[in-house]
């Protein structure tokens, strides 16, 4: 998920959008694919000269890449084009939001391009990607993009408190108590984006698993987090949040990176994306994050979704060209972006990688070994992310105690998932 | 038939007026006119704004009747109106005498003053978000030198809707100065000079012969700033986006979420149809004062 | 007997307070990103002129801004037009219909734009104007209030010098264009800037009609600008000045217009 930009994930559509179904049209065979893309700075210039190469060779599919503004918004915006009938062939879409476009008869089944074709090796490529980007056992997206949360720290920070690094081993009592101790004076042991989108949710929905929760029950018709683990991790927030207030709560404006830059945040729970915006006078270490019963981390993988015969027929080669292992190594050689699939791991050129970029090695790791669950790929869970927003919103803000907020959240998601 | 040259002229008259005023006419209409009936239409169904609808009956009507959302939406609209209208009001007035005087200067001071007329709200929000930053913002810096707690504006449930009033306050002062300038300077200047010959003070001239006299003005600012209120929206979107928690979600901002986020268009019709007895009645009240305040000059 | 120096202990400072979040901005835009993330809040120490180069290089502000820039002005020349004609119609001459008309279209002046904005978009699309230029500029091409201000006015001139007009062999459209037009350069004006300020201000309609970057106005561009660079604080300013340059300075220099305009006509 995220680019170097905004990470906040705007997916609030409702379950009525889903059951419709829209009277657009594809767009016309011209060879032609825009791409809207979120790309800025250093990522819209590795992408814009991938681009250019690509156009040089293949005249007859030429990309044309187009911002689109912002990834927080389009969402909305794809849907929009649906209603105008002129979509765009591609569109870089939060992994949260695919659910929201596969009722859609603009969107594209890949399944038989995709796992058909040897070449593109679809297996090669990490599961938290490829789960992200199939819905009900079909293909509808390419995968942009595969992260997951780490534990980003100041080392000067906890050197200054006089406490140790965090370590693998550490427990959520470690983590609370280093962060009450970094706090004060202005400074916050940890960060919290408190918006109540998606942003909000995946932190939490991380805590539930490490607390051995989940969201829904096993056979997803029911809503499951109003459980011990649930509390637990509720009572965790309120904790550090209310109690200690050693978090600071991001109003979704990411100013916790600039907190971060100017010493005044001792821990973030980020991904790679985070990364390559935090100062180069700032000395950081990465670890996994703390633990309950697990060290359970969330991927946030990010996809590319194809709308209309054009795309799929003139678009998907271009993405297949894109996620080569050689490619996609240069990208991340550039942006900092985790590789996106196993052999570009092997490949002679990633030592270099690694030496650009020490800390993506947790976070390749953590792919491996810590990211054992996802979020459910279902119509409603737009709705369930909105509900579970704003419980974890009210909790941290000491306007909810953790067990009523989980019960409110529980009784909606289970109407939510009846609904439908 | 014989026409008669008066007939001919009058035929004449038909076909040029329709002809100099159909095309304003039509737009107005087709753009104006037919989209209110239609989102009555709309309020009846079951649509996504997307495909057609099918009809619903009184279902949008009765869930918005249901909507704890919808009450408590309309219940910040409300508190929102009357926290913004007399606050701008009771600014402006006595700003407006002041720049009334033939003081030096005074002329930059109205500049100061109705510059954020021509900001738009967009660039408003951005320059607002920044100021009330809890952390690095020049507000906080300034309750913290003067030796007060940091507050968290935008980002505090409890302050989100006082610092969006505050925002709106900023960017309608000017216009309401610039309405009360225009209205004082209509107050005939022997009316002043003949209360201070009665040994009338400046503050009791300002209750007695000019507080009066810019009632037609009150009025009109009343009614006005009103109708924009509770059409409250870009400053909620560009600054909370309706939050935090919820508690900056105005009516407008309510109809936005229904329609384009959930896609329910037939039940934000319906909201739009609330929202519009209310303005209705409003506007009616602002028709009837215009009669008498629309035409200012300001020297 | 007037005693300015006590009105400029309240003015002053009261006219600091209004001009503050534009010059903040504007001192933000040229500090580096260390400068704008300091606690308290300081002067900037240079010129950081990268930020505005960043802003440049990033947002297509060029193309925000001329598309801003033909909606506004082709909504004012609309105007200028469409209710002089309309206006002086209903001024001046007597044709069947017009009364019903008349009060017809002041109705639309007691509709908020909420209620008609959703059946609004689903005619701009019908008629395969949404996500263009077009789905802003139509629906603002002529304007109920236009028609009325017009009308307002066409009926304060005195009917004597159209009279004469035609005596000299004029038909209408000359007689309007060639006599009467000229006479209302300052209500033809004023329906200008209010037009153009209104197109160039809007922001909800081109929020729901607009979705492709490259038909974005410049508010719709700088609010997803914003989305887009939360942290970079002075590129951010940088680009949100130059949204707002050409609107400033155009008031900065008819500024009495401006408010002869706005008190005119009573609307933002």
């Amino acid at each position: 998920m995220g680019t170097g930009l905004s990470r906040r994930t705007v997916l609030t559509m409702g379950a009525a959008l889903l059951m419709t179904a829209a009277c657009g049209t594809g767009s016309g065979g011209n060879g032609k694919i825009k791409v809207w893309h979120g790309y800025t700075d250093a990522e819209a210039a590795a992408f814009g000269k991938l681009a250019e190469r690509w156009n040089a060779a293949h005249p007859e599919q030429q990309v044309e890449l187009v911002f689109n503004g912002g990834n927080d918004n389009v969402l909305q915006k794809t849907l929009a084009s649906f209603a105008s009938g002129n979509p765009p062939e591609v569109a870089y879409q939060y992994g949260s939001s695919i659910t929201g476009l596969t009722g859609r008869p603009q969107t594209q089944d890949l399944t038989d391009q995709v796992r058909g074709d040897a070449e593109f090796r679809w297996d090669d490529l990490f599961a938290a990607g490829r789960e992200a980007a199939t819905v009900d056992g079909k293909v509808y997206g390419i995968p942009a993009l595969v992260d997951n949360l780490s534990l980003v720290y100041n080392e000067k920070l906890f050197d200054e408190a006089g406490l140790a690094h965090p370590t693998a081993e550490w427990t959520w009592d470690d983590f609370r108590s280093a962060a009450r101790k970094l706090t004060g004076d202005g400074r916050f042991g940890w960060a919290y984006v408190n918006d109540g989108t998606e942003d909000t949710v995946w932190r939490f929905l991380a805590l539930l698993w490490q607390a051995g929760g989940d969201l829904l029950s096993a056979d997803g018709k029911k809503a499951a987090l109003a459980s011990d683990a649930g509390r637990q991790a509720m009572e965790l927030l309120r904790d550090m949040a209310v109690t200690d207030k050693s978090v600071y709560l991001d109003a979704g404006d990411q100013q916790y990176l600039n907190l971060f830059n100017s010493g005044r945040i001792g821990m973030l729970w980020t991904g790679p994306w985070d990364l390559g915006a935090i100062n180069e006078d700032v000395s950081y270490g990465v670890q996994i994050l703390p633990g309950k019963v697990t060290h359970a981390t969330i991927a946030g993988p990010d996809t590319f979704v194809v709308f209309g015969d054009n795309g799929r027929e003139n678009a998907l080669p271009f993405l297949k060209w894109l996620l080569s292992p050689e490619i996609h190594l240069e990208f991340a050689m550039e942006t900092g972006h985790l590789p996106i699939r196993q052999s570009e791991v092997e490949l002679p050129g990633y030592a270099e990688y690694e030496a650009k970029y020490p800390g993506a090695k947790v976070f390749v790791e953590n792919l491996e070994k810590n990211v054992t669950k996802a979020r459910p790929n279902i119509p409603q869970y737009p709705k369930i992310s909105q509900v579970l927003g704003t419980a974890v919103q009210s909790v941290l803000l000491g306007q909810a105690e953790p067990r009523a907020a989980l019960d409110q959240a529980a009784a909606e998601i289970d109407q939510a998932l009846a609904a439908s | 038939m014989t026409a008669t040259p008066a007939d001919r002229r009058k035929l004449e008259d038909h076909l040029a007026g329709w002809g100099f005023a159909a095309p304003a006419v039509v737009l107005i209409g087709v753009f104006g006119l037919v989209p209110v009936v239609w989102s009555f239409v709309l309020s009846l169904q079951h649509t996504d704004l997307t495909s057609p609808g099918t009809f619903a009956g009184g279902d949008n009507y009765a869930k918005l009747v249901a909507d704890p959302l919808f009450w408590d939406a309309a219940w910040r609209t409300l508190v929102y109106v009357v926290l913004f209208v007399p606050a701008t009001l009771a600014l402006a007035l006595p700003i407006a005498v002041m720049l009334n005087q033939k003081i030096r200067g005074v002329v930059l001071y109205r500049l100061a003053v109705s510059v954020p007329l021509v900001t738009s709200t967009v660039a408003t929000g951005i320059m607002f978000s920044w100021l009330a930053n809890p952390q690095f913002g020049l507000v906080n810096a300034a309750l913290d030198a003067v030796g007060l707690p940091k507050q968290g504006f935008f980002t505090d449930p409890g302050q989100a809707l006082v610092s969006v009033v505050a925002m709106t306050v900023w960017g309608w002062l000017g216009f309401a100065v610039i309405i009360y300038l225009a209205a004082l300077q209509n107050v005939p200047k022997d009316l002043i000079e003949a209360s201070s010959l009665d040994g009338c003070g400046r503050a009791r001239s300002f209750w007695h012969v000019e507080l009066p006299l810019v009632a037609p003005a009150t009025g009109f600012l009343l009614v006005w700033l009103t109708i924009n209120g509770l059409q409250l929206f870009d400053a909620v979107y560009v600054t909370t986006k309706g939050g935090p928690l919820r508690a900056t979600t105005v009516l407008v901002y309510h109809l936005y979420n229904e329609a384009f986020v959930s896609f329910d268009g037939g039940y934000a019709a319906a909201i739009g149809c609330a929202v519009f007895l209310v303005i209705g009645a409003f506007t009616l009240a602002q028709l009837r004062l215009n009669r008498r305040t629309s035409h200012y000059e300001v020297r | 007997m007037r005693r300015p120096s006590a009105l400029h202990l309240i003015l002053f400072p009261l006219s600091v307070v209004m001009v503050t979040p534009l010059v903040w901005m504007l001192l933000v835009s040229i500090s580096t990103q260390e400068e704008s993330r300091r606690f308290p809040p300081g002067l900037p120490s240079g010129v950081e002129w990268e930020n505005y180069a960043a802003a440049i290089r990033d947002a297509p502000l060029g193309s925000w801004l001329a598309n801003s820039f033909v909606v506004s002005v082709v909504c004012v020349v609309g105007n200028l037009v469409l209710c002089s004609l309309a206006g002086y119609a209903f001024a001046r001459i007597s044709f069947i219909g017009s009364k019903v008309a008349f009060v017809l279209m002041l109705a639309t002046l007691m509709v908020p734009f909420q209620i008609v904005m959703l059946p609004l978009l689903i005619m701009t699309r019908e008629l395969g104007l949404v996500d263009t230029l077009g789905a802003l500029i139509a629906p603002n091409l002529a304007t109920a209030f236009g028609v009325f201000l017009m009308r307002q006015f066409f009926t304060t001139l005195p009917r004597e010098l159209e009279e004469a007009a035609r005596i000299d062999g004029a038909g209408r459209l000359r007689t309007l264009f060639q006599v009467l037009l000229p006479l209302m350069r300052p209500t033809l004006a004023t329906l200008a800037v209010l037009t153009f300020l209104q197109t160039w201000n809007d922001f909800l309609w081109p929020l729901i009609a607009v979705q492709s970057p490259e038909v974005m106005t410049v508010q719709l561009g700088l609010q997803s600008f914003q989305g887009a660079h939360t942290t970079n604080w002075p590129k951010l300013m940088a680009g949100t000045v130059l949204s707002q340059l050409p609107v400033l300075l155009v008031f900065f220099f008819a500024q009495r217009f401006f408010v002869r305009s706005v008190a005119a006509a009573g609307i933002k």
